[in-house]
């Protein structure tokens, strides 16, 4: 333990002394805090609805108390870009919403529902109804973001693991470490507890500054132990064949293509093609961290995602064993 | 202290040997110099008896245990000091020299001591990046004596420094081997072979061909010479002349007999002229 906590204390000291732990220990604060930035109030992106110039001011007037109303010349185009955004048209005194098909659950019926009272406002009802909550607490965006910066935080943990590594070879000092009594697990240890701790303390800058206080963070940090495993895998295997910096980070570069994959894969792919990316621990962590975002997961899926995650990097960790060690020598 | 049975090392697990049936024996106090030229064997050999290499073939023990199955604690009784400098450039030389002394679980040498030593306790908070060759090679030597090691593997311990450091690193060594440290002595560098080894080994395309003390060597395989200027017609003249040929005796008594002797002294054989003798190569 004495000379796993020495490793990681040279590394902080070499770290701190180009910057590079702190650039790395600021980038989560930096990208949680534009993000929050970014992300609109609940209430104004729940609900984007979109309507023909000449709709008289009445409707518009009501739909805007519950809805961001925005006036277009091309309504159907305007409908079928990415966002979601509904079309309500006015004709000859009924009203008729145009949807595109991918909006979120449950957004359509709440707008059938807004409708539905305006088209009865002159009927007098038993009960005042109110409409106080949309029953969407959270903007998708905060959602998919932190999940997208929580998994990402684990390749820049394995960023710094990469990074110290690349300084041992470009030394040589590895071998210098190599004839003292350090094992070779105690190494290996040292090496990479740095890039866990800044992992997880990446994650818990995301999810306070994003607001997630009321989560499972037993179950955070379980998911996000199991994923940066993977993280630091990669770092390793990179680190200890590199002895350029910039060339390093080109080659952990290439990780974010099946992160990106995985992520982007699992927001747009249609339910029957998602087991395309069960190869990717990326997806397994997307799931359940999603979940965990939306207080949604249970322990069951928590262990199960993790297992799973675990399970592809000791298959990685085989396949790259070899690389590492002769690395290590 | 070292123990070696018919080593071979092949970088490229073939027939193509780095080091082919490498034999020798060092005992405890002694300064063994493993001497030849660059790409002969000699840092292969000292990668495999300092674990840095896998022994692939032959037995070895080194204090006493066998590297083929190397234990970690192995490490605390030995100090290696790389040819290239090895040290972290980021951290000072203090910080360098205590990260290390924190990695050994024996007793270890004071940092500050040791900085002085080399003449860098001046620069002992200054980053190591900004030293100079000769100053990174004097923060590695000092680093590899760290934990007072029993056995001291020293790789190229002067090569590229100026005479006068050169000469504190020897007088290191031979303080250090006079309180009982033994040492395994790597060089191409035949005179401080010859300064500080009690025993060496020639070794050359990876065999070794021949390992005796340098005295042993230069009356083996030596000619003594003596080397005479003397006025001849008003002209300084310069002859080198062999103590063994019968002419170059006769030579030498009718030049002693004219009186006209400038200076004159005997030159023994160095290491380099008899490396060459019995292994026909130079050590460059």
């Amino acid at each position: 333990m004495r000379r796993i906590l020495n490793i990681v204390r040279r590394d902080i000291k070499s770290g701190t002394r180009d910057w590079l732990v702190i650039y790395l220990a600021g980038a989560p604060i930096l990208l949680a805090l534009i993000l929050k930035m970014l992300i609109p109030s609940v209430g104004d992106s729940t609900l984007n609805v979109a309507v023909y110039e000449d709709t008289p001011p009445a409707v518009v007037t009501y739909l805007e108390t519950y809805a961001k109303v925005i006036k277009v010349d091309d309504l159907e185009e305007r409908v079928l870009r990415m966002d979601d955004v509904f079309g309500v048209v006015i004709d000859d005194e009924r009203i008729e919403i145009v949807t595109q098909g991918n909006e979120m659950e449950g957004t359509v019926d709440l707008l059938k529902t807004i409708i539905g009272r305006y088209d009865q406002r002159t009927i007098d009802l038993p009960v005042e109804v109110e409409f106080t909550d949309i029953g969407w607490v959270m903007s998708p965006m905060k959602i998919e973001g932190a999940n997208l910066m929580i998994i990402f935080n684990t390749i820049l943990g394995g960023m710094l693991i990469l990074l110290n590594l690349v300084e041992e070879k470009m030394s040589n000092t590895i071998s210098a470490i190599n004839v003292t009594p350090t094992k070779r697990k105690e190494f290996i240890v040292g090496k990479g507890l740095l890039g866990f701790v800044l992992t997880l303390y990446g994650c818990a800058a995301v999810v306070i500054i994003l607001g997630f206080e009321g989560i499972n963070y037993a179950m955070l940090l379980v998911s996000v132990f199991a994923i940066s495993f993977i993280g630091a895998i990669i770092g390793f295997s990179i680190g200890v064949t590199s002895d350029e910096p910039i060339a390093a980070i080109a080659s952990m570069k290439i990780v974010f293509v099946p992160v990106l994959a995985s992520i982007f894969g699992a927001i747009y792919l249609p339910t029957k093609w998602i087991f395309i990316l069960y190869w990717s621990p990326f997806y397994w962590a997307y799931d359940v961290i999603k979940d965990i975002l939306l207080v949604q997961a249970t322990w069951g899926q928590v262990f199960m995602n993790s297992g799973i995650i675990l399970v592809i990097t000791a298959l990685v960790f085989v396949g790259l064993r070899r690389r590492i060690q002769n690395g290590l020598s | 202290m070292i123990k070696v049975n018919g080593l071979y090392h092949s970088y490229s697990n073939d027939e193509n040997y780095a080091v082919k049936n490498v034999e020798f024996e060092i005992s405890k106090g002694e300064v063994f110099g493993f001497l030849g030229p660059s790409g002969a064997g000699k840092s292969t050999t000292q990668g495999v008896l300092t674990g840095l290499l896998p022994l692939q073939k032959g037995e070895v023990e080194v204090v006493g245990y066998n590297i083929r199955h190397p234990k970690r604690e192995m490490f605390n009784k030995i100090g290696v000091s790389f040819e290239q400098s090895n040290v972290y450039g980021k951290l000072t030389a203090l910080e360098n020299l205590e990260f290390y002394r924190k990695l050994f679980d024996v007793e270890t040498m004071n940092s500050m001591d040791l900085l002085k030593w080399v003449g860098l306790d001046h620069v002992a908070n200054k980053k190591a990046g900004e030293f100079s060759k000769g100053m990174k090679h004097r923060l590695t030597f000092i680093r590899s004596m760290l934990n007072n090691p029993e056995l001291w593997f020293l790789d190229e311990p002067t090569t590229g420094l100026d005479p006068a450091i050169a000469s504190q690193i020897k007088d290191i060594v031979k303080e250090k081997n006079k309180q009982g440290a033994t040492v395994f002595l790597t060089t191409h560098n035949m005179y401080v072979a010859d300064e500080l080894c009690h025993r060496v080994a020639f070794i050359i395309d990876g065999e070794i061909k021949l390992i005796d003390s340098p005295r042993n060597l230069k009356l083996q395989h030596g000619e003594k010479f003596v080397v005479v200027e003397h006025l001849e017609n008003d002209v300084i003249k310069k002859e080198q002349l062999s103590l063994i040929i019968d002419r170059d005796k006769a030579r030498l008594n009718e030049i002693i007999s004219t009186g006209k002797i400038e200076i004159m002294h005997t030159k023994e054989a160095t290491l380099e002229e008899i490396f060459i003798k019995v292994t026909g190569r130079g050590l460059k």
